[in-house]
């Protein structure tokens, strides 16, 4: 059997566009993430949707429909002054934020509504949250581990003038948050870039973190793996392409900073 | 058509298989609309009747790097979608049929990449594709398999679209997004760079879902058949052949990197009619005249 350029041609769009089709009418034909959350397992909460598979593309509205917290609670607690907060992407905090020293973003609304809805969270990496959400969730049935994290984890609210100030400074200085047991760990919020506020996130870089005073050494023992040639990749992508885990490798060299300090 | 010396040639041939030209440029365009639609969507706008679905969720590849995720916890990657799942089915049912026409059909990555080359060719001449040495050509042509197994490798672990961010066709229907990566920019322009001095360079050295769909050429149903008995081995096939395969020597074309493009055929540069086709097996009235020819 032969086949000429045209029957080929009739094939492939025939068999593209049907299966399209087919595909469409037996209802698998989804672009879209269904954007129903994974529910848990085990344990306590089983059955219940999963706060960590909330996904940026989220909108607040998908998040008051899969775990009953109101889009307009969430709002409230991001700071969000849209008029339709149903609307709003969970992935539109980070531009948001974009300005804020810590990330701002997806993880933060997954904790939020973790806390909210008084599940537990894995609280092995840093996950920030802004003032107003914070001071919602203290209304909330939170365990003493639960408290101390969000602690430390406060950032002040879009907008907010620094708690404290250095007059004539050209750049803010670190704060503490209005947590009864906050600690002035956090930066204020400034656009400063990562080379200034000595503050390992998504955005750093290796010279970044040289530049701070860590030895190359200090770096690739926490690394467990030699620096890159270039050291102005950063460090976050390096994490990706090594196959390490960014969150666990930012802490460790947060600590390697600190102690420079 | 005329007989000359037992052998029925055509004078005047067409150079190319304009029928795939047409369904190249329908499906750059279709993808191109749906980008542009997809971030017009996002803004709250949008074109009425046409889908606004992210790139993603109409590449076959996602599907391919999501199969693990899939199989051990039943979600997708971040990003792909269940459409994505369809056309990797559609794409490999189409392959084990006929080879990756995917690849020299619709993909728009390898469309703009001959688009680019028709100039390196009016440009180089005969040069155009024989940059490359063929011993290193030969060993590069395995890379696309090591960029396979690091994006599906990275993908499991990472739970992430990793290869979005290296990815020239991403790049291409989103240079206009935030989206899309400063790499993946400079991937974008160095394959369309080096596509002025080899055709489909992307293709052949670096595309994960061209090895995934290339395994198929070894068992495909339908294949590139010469009939040795009536080849003028003339090499024009070869030559033609945009991913160098030396069709001239070869009974059934089994390479890996044959993109089933058909522009090898009879239907296209062979001068000799039923010589180099598509089919299932050798021509029955070829097979019986090589055969009365192979007596003499």
């Amino acid at each position: 059997m032969t086949l000429t350029s045209k029957t080929l041609a009739a094939i492939v769009v025939v068999v593209l566009f049907g299966g399209i089709y087919f595909s469409s009418a037996m209802g698998w034909w989804q672009t879209e993430s269904t954007k129903e959350a994974a529910k848990i397992t085990s344990g306590e909460f089983a059955g219940q949707a999963n706060p960590a598979d909330i996904r940026g593309s989220y909108t607040f509205g998908d998040v008051e429909k899969n775990f009953a917290v109101p889009a307009a609670v969430l709002a409230e607690a991001f700071g969000v002054k849209d008029s339709n907060p149903a609307a709003f992407t969970v992935k539109g905090l980070e531009e948001m934020h974009a300005a804020s020293a810590q990330e701002i973003g997806t993880s933060s609304v997954r904790l939020f509504v973790a806390f909210y809805k008084g599940m537990p969270y894995d609280l092995s990496t840093d996950i920030y949250l802004p003032e107003s959400a914070v001071e919602m969730l203290r209304a909330r049935n939170l365990t003493s581990e639960q408290t101390a994290y969000l602690a430390k984890h406060t950032v002040p609210n879009l907008g907010a003038a620094p708690a404290t100030s250095v007059p004539g400074a050209s750049q803010a200085t670190p704060q503490a948050t209005q947590m009864p047991s906050a600690q002035p760990t956090l930066k204020a919020e400034t656009p400063s870039t990562s080379s200034t506020d000595r503050v390992v996130k998504g955005v750093t870089t290796f010279a970044d973190v040289l530049g701070w005073g860590v030895s190359q050494a200090t770096i690739e023992k926490v690394l467990g793996a030699p620096m890159p040639a270039a050291p102005g990749m950063k460090v976050k992508d390096y994490c990706t392409e090594k196959g390490l885990n960014f969150e666990t490798i930012r802490p460790a060299l947060q600590a390697e900073v600190d102690k420079v300090k | 058509m005329i007989t000359l010396f037992g052998k029925r040639i055509r004078l005047f041939r067409p150079k190319s298989i304009w029928i795939r030209k047409v369904v190249q440029w329908g499906f750059f365009v279709l993808i191109a609309l749906i980008a542009v639609n997809h971030t017009l969507a996002e803004s709250g706008g949008g074109i009425p009747l046409l889908a606004s679905a992210s790139l993603h969720a109409v590449c076959p590849f996602g599907g391919v790097v999501t199969i693990y995720q899939f199989a051990t916890v039943g979600t997708f990657v971040q990003k792909i979608h269940q459409s994505s799942f369809v056309l990797m089915i559609i794409s490999f049912l189409l392959a084990i049929l006929f080879g990756p026409v995917f690849c020299g059909w619709v993909c728009p990555l390898g469309t703009i990449q001959e688009w680019v080359s028709n100039f390196g060719r009016k440009l180089f001449r005969r040069r155009f594709n024989h940059f490359v040495p063929v011993k290193l050509d030969k060993v590069l042509r395995y890379l696309r398999y090591g960029v396979l197994a690091w994006v599906i490798y990275m993908t499991a672990v990472t739970g992430t679209l990793i290869f979005a961010e290296y990815d020239p066709y991403f790049a291409l229907f989103n240079f206009w997004t935030s989206e899309v990566s400063i790499i993946g920019l400079v991937i974008l322009g160095v394959t369309l760079g080096l596509s002025l001095f080899v055709e489909r360079p992307w293709c052949k050295y670096a595309c994960p879902y061209g090895a995934v769909l290339g395994i198929t050429n070894l068992f495909r149903v339908f294949g590139i058949r010469r009939n040795e008995n009536t080849c003028k081995a003339d090499g024009a096939c070869s030559i033609m052949c945009p991913m160098n395969i030396p069709v001239d020597n070869k009974t059934v074309v089994r390479d890996h990197q044959c993109i089933s493009c058909l522009e090898c055929t009879s239907e296209a540069v062979c001068p000799v009619a039923k010589t180099v086709q598509f089919s299932t097996r050798v021509a029955p009235q070829a097979a019986a005249r090589s055969a009365a020819g192979g007596s003499k």
